[in-house]
């Protein structure tokens, strides 16, 4: 994937009412990018049909310790 | 009893001498206050230190013992309490600007079961700004490592970890999302657990990420952990993620040794080719290996594909349930952050929603794929940091790209057993130098969910072995 802009960065940050200026945009953009980049490189087989992890794991978790 | 020496006992020892009648608490709180006022403008470990109230608890807790109303092994004994965990009637800042007057109306109710155990608060300790991990953010000043000042201490819970190995409290509560009770604990050489998921209430903590937060021990020794996690332990109604299961009596459980026990070393982690541990790390591992095997244990390899990718994972999760906290603080107040703060905030805001789902995705495979190998194994072994503690740098901020990725997956020490939910604790196993300083180096162990007792037993049985905790820092 192509990394992102300044510009692209303060495009989605108006999306949300956020306002960046210098010197924090430059680092919000290094930060983003690593991020983003880092995730797009993620491929492991069976991921798309894995489910996010339920925050509360099964009771006989603990009642079996 | 001198107030060196008083300082110098472990916080259960000084349990037992205070329930023996050898040592007052108010001796006791008398020594740690005079300690703290020797080291605080070194380490500036503290946010409040509560003086008077500290005597005030110290003179119940002695009139409770002279009647014979004990309470347990921390009755007396100065706890210092991370500053993102609220205290009825003190400020509690979170270490931030924008919480610099807040004071709570109640106790957390981590701090009732101290209080309730009788253990005497004695300050309110320094930490990350928000508790991000960013060791040069509190808005009250950077907190020194006690081994070496300019070196970064561990984060988030900085003061938790610098207090507690610098005798400024005996043992001390601190709170890790991605490593901010391990991290302190290795890098200042103690002993800290983050307990399983659910087992310790967050009811009145500021909240980091609210489906990685835990509250746990920071401590010198594997006894004074499993003490300080028995008083905060338990169900409790007001947070409804606690488990409704027993809480063990961890210090009676720390006997019995380690024969039999099998323990797995997490090749991603330990193995020098794909480590990246550095070299003096792994070696302190390797040796910490043989005695534990020396102790009884058989100790395999074992391999864990995802680990990896588990800081990613962890510092994105984490990064976006933080910006759901507060966030009219980042669009009204952003001024009032520390600079570094104010850009993790930010880049938190605009993590797509795909983004946050494929990281939660990531931490399911991640779990299922630890506690598959937790189902051969008793306990994961591997380094806490890849590294000793690095001297900090106070004009950082972000400057490359490469930067921030690197900050992402050096994350994955820790943040693995954050995906998991278990419990993982950080022991000192060894020391390394640097520029002629003596710096702590650390083992992790980690278990199944809710096992604490067998991490802390195997903590204690190696520190019965080895004189690595016996060892104070020069300040």
């Amino acid at each position: 994937m192509s990394s992102l802009t300044n510009e692209e960065v303060l495009a989605i940050a108006r999306a949300v009412d956020l306002e960046i200026h210098e010197p924090d945009l430059t680092q919000v953009r290094l930060s983003l990018n690593a991020i983003l980049e880092a995730m797009d490189q993620v491929d492991i087989p069976g991921l798309n049909n894995q489910e996010p992890l339920p925050i509360i794991p099964p009771q006989e978790e603990a009642d079996g310790q | 009893m001198a107030s060196r020496d008083i300082i110098y006992l472990s916080a259960t020892e000084l349990g037992r001498q205070i329930h023996s009648g050898n040592v007052s608490p108010v001796e006791a709180a008398e020594a740690y206050l005079e300690r703290i006022e020797e080291v605080e403008p070194t380490l500036n470990a503290y946010i409040t230190v509560l003086g008077d109230e500290a005597i005030e608890s110290a003179r119940q807790a002695e009139s409770e013992i002279a009647v014979g109303n004990h309470r347990g092994p921390l009755h007396g004994v100065p706890v210092g309490v991370k500053d993102q965990i609220h205290t009825a009637g003190i400020l509690t800042t979170s270490a931030s600007k924008l919480r610099a007057d807040f004071v709570p109306d109640e106790d957390a109710t981590v701090v009732r079961n101290l209080k309730r155990s009788g253990a005497v608060i004695i300050g309110k300790l320094n930490m990350t700004e928000l508790a991000f991990g960013d060791p040069i953010t509190s808005a009250f000043g950077v907190t020194g490592n006690p081994w070496d000042p300019p070196r970064n201490p561990g984060t988030s819970s900085t003061g938790s970890g610098a207090a507690t190995a610098a005798f400024m409290c005996a043992t001390s509560l601190g709170e890790d999302t991605g490593g901010s009770v391990r991290g302190p604990a290795a890098n200042c050489g103690l002993v800290g657990l983050r307990p399983s998921w659910g087992r310790v209430s967050r009811y009145g903590v500021d909240g980091a990420s609210w489906s990685l937060d835990t509250i746990g021990p920071v401590s010198r020794t594997a006894e004074d952990c499993a003490a300080t996690i028995g008083a905060i332990a338990g169900h409790d109604p007001r947070d409804p993620y606690t488990w409704d299961t027993p809480v063990p009596d961890y210090p009676s459980l720390l006997g019995g040794g380690i024969s039999g026990l099998k323990i797995g070393l997490v090749k991603e982690f330990t193995d020098p080719e794909v480590s990246a541990a550095t070299p003096e790390t792994l070696d302190a591992i390797s040796v910490a290996t043989e005695v534990l095997s020396e102790l009884g244990a058989e100790v395999q390899q074992v391999t864990l594909p995802l680990a990896p990718i588990a800081g990613l994972a962890s510092r994105t999760i984490s990064a976006v349930e933080r910006s759901g906290l507060h966030p009219e603080w980042i669009r009204e107040r952003a001024e009032d952050f520390h600079p570094n703060i104010r850009v993790q905030l930010m880049t938190a805001e605009l993590i797509p929603g795909t983004v946050y789902n494929k990281a939660q995705k990531m931490r399911s495979m991640i779990r299922a794929q630890t506690l598959e190998a937790l189902e051969s194994v008793d306990v994961l072994l591997m380094p806490t940091s890849p590294a000793p503690p690095q001297v900090m740098d106070l004009t950082a901020g972000i400057n490359s790209e490469r930067e921030a990725a690197s900050w992402l997956s050096d994350a994955s020490f820790r943040g693995l057993f954050s995906m998991v939910s278990g419990p993982a604790l950080s022991i000192l196993c060894g020391f390394t130098t640097e520029d002629g300083v003596e710096l702590p180096l650390a083992m992790q162990i980690a278990g199944r969910p809710f096992d604490e007792a067998t991490l802390l037993r195997v903590a204690h049985t190696y520190e019965q072995a080895t004189e690595w905790h016996t060892r104070k820092p020069p300040i």
